[in-house]
């Protein structure tokens, strides 16, 4: 009797819309090319690694991570292509903006994911909850070429439910009342914000689905659990307490920048240039949004994924490849293992801080500051002109090389209009493949 | 005639563009002919039987400030695009006439682009639309979605590829066409999926 008691008797007390891309990489790539539809495409190529699957290729086995070599033998026929974030980030940016047509309200989540509020929409659209949630998902399908998955619930953690409740093409409406029909059979690891630590905590309690921990007394979650998880514990009750953030992202706690390529090496210079080159664009990052690393981590990952990495804390914040390359090139020596064979380098800018306070020290050291400013000013007007890195750090030169030598080029890399350059292509996705 | 000193700014609003409303299909005529509709063009582009019924739309119009009707009956753009002029700021003197000029410029891509969101590239390879201009090798601007009409040149996917025809329809029957003779028609045996409409070709020659 009790799981046919409903949580809350509200509808819609809010309106929460996610909207999640279906195998959104892949499904890019099959929305301009008509020959890869129906087939299993799998990105990732230039990582060795699958990035996202069509869901063909769901279908047969692939799983994201997979190695290619696996992916060849449990499916032989599948497509493997390099990725082509350019093209993606564009599309991305094309579904936001149509979510946006039918309310400003958006928070973008992921480049294939993202939350909009509905509420209080449906006088003047004239139009249901539900009605908007389908006009934004055929207007999606129809422009894009690629489908979604939606979920319209009281609050964003419903919300993600529903969006994963049927995929790909799905649309699924959790109104309060209703929401205990769909979590009395969902496992607890399955909702947003729900780890397995806490869900193995909750288990020894005797809650196993995402009702059982809905049901839950307000006072117990509170003396058990901490402030996320009670949010979440009302936001399973149809309660919104988490807003949609819409405003976009203007600073980061770190910046982070971390580059496979393939094949792997045992090149000390060109694991180094590596390193170099994404300290660059970390650094291009940071001057951004006018921000100062205080501490820099780095790491190298060798082909059969073991780890090693280095903290170094600067005496004073830079966003300047120069001096944070100058500066990790000592503990780079000693990390790097000769005969280790490397497959991937990453570096992490943290303790951010605003690049515009500028501390005077007693040693002189402001002024050759101030010139290498000026110095990296020119650098991003250059490269705002001519494409990123046109200017780069001669540490920098082999992983240059290597990138506009990659034989692993996407369709948009191979494919330039005349006026178009490797490092600049119009700001608008490619229909691929013969046009006959 | 409309005057010389009426000053439009084409501004962006999502309400204006709601494919039912009047005044947004009166905005397209406008941008697109550079010039104010007849009555009887009004009449066609609400789907009216008859001019009279567009007389009354224009009446409405005319009542809210966005039209007007001149001396002669004919109708004139008021508010059209909702905007006033905005003139270059004034402190002392005269305003720049180079700055208030340019306020009304587009760029090309406004010029080539109607729905940001839908327009893909296209890249052209055969020689099947040469007779229509398309040459291979051009830059094909094409917007994904819309209901093609009777002599549009699409985008259509047959066979797992793309091809460019014109898309000609008569009563039920619906095919392709070739704008070179060397092709033949493309009957489609079933369903015909049209992926997008050309609504713009590029050559660039240096």
């Amino acid at each position: 009797m009790m799981s046919l008691t409903p949580l809350t008797l509200h509808s819609y007390p809010r309106a929460i819309l996610h909207i999640d891309g279906d195998a959104f990489f892949a499904s890019c790539e099959q929305a301009r090319t008509p020959a890869l539809k129906g087939k299993p495409v799998v990105t990732g190529k230039e990582r060795g690694i699958a990035a996202s699957m069509s869901y063909e290729a769901k279908a047969r086995g692939v799983t994201r991570g997979m190695p290619l070599g696996a992916i060849r033998r449990v499916c032989p026929e599948v497509i493997i292509l390099p990725s082509d974030y350019e093209t993606y980030s564009l599309l991305s940016k094309r579904f936001f903006a149509i979510v946006r047509r039918i309310t400003p309200a958006v928070e973008e989540y992921s480049v294939d994911e993202c939350f909009a509020d509905l509420t209080g929409l449906r006088r003047p659209l004239r139009m249901s909850y539900e009605a908007m949630c389908l006009q934004i998902q055929s207007d999606l399908f129809r422009e894009l070429g690629v489908s979604f998955s939606l979920g319209l619930a009281p609050s964003k953690v419903l919300a993600k439910v529903g969006s994963k409740w049927k995929k790909p093409s799905g649309f699924t409406a959790i109104p309060g009342r209703r929401a205990h029909e769909y979590l009395s059979a969902l496992p607890l690891e399955k909702v947003w914000g729900i780890g397995s630590q806490t869900t193995a905590y909750l288990e020894k309690f005797g809650l196993y689905t995402a009702l059982d921990f809905a049901r839950k007394e307000e006072a117990w979650v509170k003396a058990h659990l901490t402030k996320p998880h009670y949010e979440i514990w009302q936001e399973l009750r149809g309660q919104s307490v988490m807003p949609v953030v819409i405003q976009e992202k203007e600073t980061y706690q770190s910046i982070s920048k971390v580059k496979t390529f393939r094949p792997s090496s045992s090149d000390r210079a060109f694991v180094f240039s590596q390193l170099s080159r994404n300290v660059e664009n970390a650094c291009i990052k940071a001057r951004r949004y006018n921000l100062a690393a205080k501490q820099i981590s780095f790491f190298l990952r060798t082909h059969d994924f073991r780890h090693s990495g280095a903290e170094i804390v600067l005496s004073r914040a830079s966003a300047f490849p120069n001096e944070i390359v100058g500066a990790i090139s000592a503990p780079f020596d000693e990390l790097y293992w000769e005969g280790a064979r490397y497959r991937a380098t990453g570096v992490v800018l943290s303790h951010l801080e605003d690049a515009s306070i500028k501390q005077h020290d007693l040693f002189g050291a402001t002024l050759r500051v101030e010139k290498i400013a000026r110095l990296f000013e020119s650098v991003d007007v250059l490269d705002k002109k001519y494409g990123k890195h046109t200017v780069h750090l001669a540490s920098s030169a082999a992983a240059e090389h290597y990138r506009t030598h990659l034989p692993d080029q996407s369709y948009r890399e191979e494919h330039f209009f005349r006026g178009e350059t490797a490092r600049r292509h119009i700001a608008i996705p490619l229909l691929a493949g013969e046009v006959r | 005639m409309t005057n010389a000193r009426d000053r439009v700014v084409f501004i962006y609003s999502h309400a204006m563009h709601m494919p039912t409303n009047h005044l947004a299909k009166i905005q397209k005529f406008y941008r697109t002919r550079r010039r104010m509709p007849s009555y009887r063009e009004v009449a066609a582009l609400m789907g009216y039987k008859s001019s009279n019924a567009a007389y009354k739309l224009v009446g409405r119009l005319a009542q809210k400030g966005v039209l007007a009707r001149g001396a002669d009956g004919r109708i004139l753009p008021a508010r059209l695009f909702g905007a006033v002029s905005v003139l270059g700021a004034v402190e002392a003197g005269f305003p720049s006439p180079a700055e208030e000029e340019l306020q009304d410029t587009m760029s090309l891509d406004e010029y080539l682009i109607k729905n940001r969101e839908a327009t893909f590239l296209l890249k052209v390879s055969g020689d099947s639309m040469k007779d229509a201009g398309i040459m291979p090798g051009d830059l094909v601007v094409v917007e994904r979605g819309p209901v093609p009409r009777d002599g549009d040149i699409v985008v259509a996917e047959v066979d797992h590829a793309w091809t460019m025809k014109r898309f000609r329809k008569s009563g039920k029957r619906v095919w392709l066409e070739a704008a070179n003779p060397k092709y033949r028609s493309i009957v489609p045996a079933q369903e015909l999926t049209i992926s997008a409409v050309v609504r713009a070709v590029v050559r660039k020659y240096v």
